[in-house]
């Protein structure tokens, strides 16, 4: 029973910070095709920001989240004007697209490096917007509190996200524009701005995700790219662009990982995943939650 | 291919073979065979993601499969390293099949990331791998460590053996030569996969699936064809890496590798014949110039793998062949190509 409860518990908190990674990514693909394989650098980049917040600054560590949301989004802006803003005619955009966030991606992560050996000495810092190990039981396995407030955060914004998308102009020119691009343009959504929204939306709440991250394992600089590519995994198991799918598989992908590291060992866990993957793909390649055939090249 | 594309390979296989005895130091030879040595793996990848278009990231897990195998063979089985490479080269086949399967049903972007996603996982695996194994503490119970080596990676397994032959000064033109044999194989190999029927199958596949599948151009049996095919020698390249080295470490599935190759690819020109060995040698030429600022090497691969996809998507040699064109809709230069090709066609239809 208590591993019952163990997985669970993990599962909840992994599948929360996949999530709010993941659904950033759907938004993106399904606004317009693009995977943006910098997400992973924006992931460290929020985790950092709280860092340099509180320790550098000394600024009051409770502002720190809603801030560091907003420096990933700026951060997501500018990854939109210098790449995907001049790249959007090309003819086969969504090969070309993750060559060159991938390439942003790796200086920027390098760039980071370069800044981080000189604010700080060593690499792992422990992240300063975490309550620690103070924990309740339930049954015989403790949860921290910590815990709990990732998954408040996470069910927050991503309730604000929902409502952001179905209730404001703004959200419903985005869903018109995933809907059909030209229609929408002809409609007068001006869909360059809907995609900078969109890429700073995406990319502030991978911030956060980073944020989350970083309080159970430390800030290191390398730390985003794993729950990146656990973040792709979700998107192709949900479909890619589904939102409520990637939500959905998110949480699945979640309890997978907190099983296998549970009951076997913490090393497979990504192997797991792939293996789910690929067998639901072979079953429904279009994702779980996939409505469409596969996707036109 | 046209006769300039010989004559080319000619001589650039004229100055590759003489070039260890033009007097160069001997670290710029150590760099110039690790070019072969990526340049075939780049020319392999560039038959998968350029000919076929099948956006595949995996082909440095293959590299370091084929490393790892030979390695490993090398060090538990004690085998000299020479009979390890055509069983690496398989195991890259056998394993690059697998992957071909798993991703049969994807297209465009899921199979990039799915691909991506077991390189990493090959990655974990290897850097998470820490248990003693009981094959090491034969070998040596002092310092035991586990199968793979883990994060310190794995030495010990033995080299390409040219040192017993040619002696301590003259080893690395053994691996020299070893490694651009390999290269000249995979180019030669490369170029008439393109040129042959199964090239064109792919380039059909790659331009217009549901025309060619319409055609009766099988999606199942060319996939794995072209997994099958470009594996092998990628799985040779990684086992001869580390046979040179002497050793292998988890950097080869590394997103550094993986970026240093992908600019290779970008830099030269997907899906062109001449792109893999331009951009290898470009790349490596300038990573010998800016050695002083390796600390902003990865910024400055990124920069530019980001530019060459903004404005020059085509590569280098896409730039050459639209500047060649360009420069064929002169009067003058149409003038004096007739001529030549007049000179030319009357010198063979002389009688000897």
């Amino acid at each position: 029973m208590n591993f019952f409860i163990q997985i669970i518990v993990s599962g909840l908190t992994f599948g929360a910070m996949y999530a709010l990674a993941a659904v950033g990514l759907a938004l993106v693909w399904g606004a317009f095709n693009m995977l943006n394989m910098a997400h992973g650098i924006i992931m460290t980049l929020g985790a950092y920001f709280v860092l340099v917040w509180a320790e550098l600054f000394g600024l009051p560590l409770w502002f720190a989240g809603p801030f560091a949301f907003l420096a990933g989004g700026i951060v997501g802006a500018i990854i939109y004007f210098i790449s995907a803003h001049w790249m959007l005619t090309q003819k086969n955009f969504e090969v070309t697209i993750i060559i060159a966030t991938f390439g942003l991606g790796m200086a920027l992560e390098a760039g980071l490096m370069k800044l981080l050996r000189e604010l700080f000495q060593a690499a792992p810092y422990a992240q300063p917007l975490s309550l620690g190990a103070d924990s309740f039981l339930v049954g015989d396995v403790p949860v921290s509190y910590q815990r709990l407030i990732i998954w408040a955060v996470a069910v927050a914004l991503i309730v604000l996200v929902a409502l952001f998308l179905t209730r404001t102009t703004m959200g419903r020119a985005i869903r018109a524009t995933a809907q059909n691009r030209d229609a929408a343009r002809l409609m007068g959504v001006k869909v360059k701005r809907v995609y900078v929204i969109v890429l700073a939306l995406a990319s502030g709440l991978a911030g956060v995700a980073g944020i989350m991250l970083s309080s159970f394992k430390d800030v290191v600089p390398l730390m985003g790219q794993t729950p990146m590519l656990k973040a792709f995994i979700v998107i192709v198991l949900a479909g890619l662009g589904n939102m409520t799918g990637a939500l959905y598989a998110a949480l699945l992908i979640g309890m997978v990982e907190a099983a296998v590291k549970v009951l076997v060992a913490d090393k497979w866990g990504f192997l797991a995943m792939l293996v789910v993957v690929v067998i639901a793909i072979i079953w429904r390649p279009a994702g779980l939650f996939g409505k469409h055939q596969i996707a036109r090249q | 291919m046209k006769t300039r594309d010989y004559i080319l390979f000619a001589i650039l296989l004229a100055v590759a073979a003489a070039f260890p005895f033009m007097g160069v130091p001997r670290y710029i030879i150590a760099s110039a065979l690790l070019l072969f040595c990526y340049a075939t793996v780049v020319s392999q990848w560039n038959l998968v993601f350029g000919v076929a278009g099948i956006f595949s990231l995996a082909q440095l897990a293959i590299f370091a499969f084929g490393a790892y195998t030979s390695a490993l063979m090398g060090r538990y089985l004690d085998w000299s390293l020479w009979p390890t490479f055509p069983v690496a080269g398989a195991a890259g086949v056998v394993f690059s099949i697998f992957i071909g399967l798993a991703c049969l049903r994807m297209r465009g972007i899921y199979v990039a990331l799915l691909t991506l996603a077991i390189s990493q996982t090959m990655f974990v695996l290897i850097q998470t791998d820490s248990d003693c194994s009981a094959l090491n503490k034969v070998i040596n119970p002092a310092t035991c460590v586990s199968f793979t080596g883990g994060a310190q990676g794995l030495g010990d397994f033995g080299t390409f053996g040219w040192r017993e032959v040619l002696g301590g000064r003259n080893w690395m033109m053994g691996d020299y030569y070893t490694m651009l044999g390999l290269l000249i194989v995979a180019l030669v190999f490369t170029a008439a996969m393109t040129q042959s029927r199964i090239g064109l199958a792919f380039k059909a596949l790659r331009d217009n699936e549901e025309l060619a599948t319409s055609r009766g151009v099988s999606v199942f049996k060319y996939q794995l064809i072209v997994f099958a095919a470009s594996a092998f020698l990628t799985s040779m390249a990684g086992a001869f890496y580390a046979a040179h080295f002497g050793s292998v470490g988890s950097n080869l599935v590394g997103f550094a590798l993986l970026l240093f190759l992908i600019s290779m690819l970008v830099v030269g020109g997907i899906g062109r014949l001449w792109g893999p060995l331009l951009g290898a040698g470009l790349l490596m030429v300038a990573d010998e110039f800016f050695k002083e600022f390796s600390d902003l090497r990865n910024i400055g691969l990124g920069v530019v793998v980001l530019l060459f996809m903004i404005f020059l998507p085509e590569g280098v040699a896409g730039a050459i062949e639209s500047v060649c064109k360009r420069l064929q809709r002169i009067p003058l230069v149409q003038r004096i190509e007739q001529q030549l090709a007049e000179r030319l066609r009357r010198r063979s239809a002389a009688p000897d």
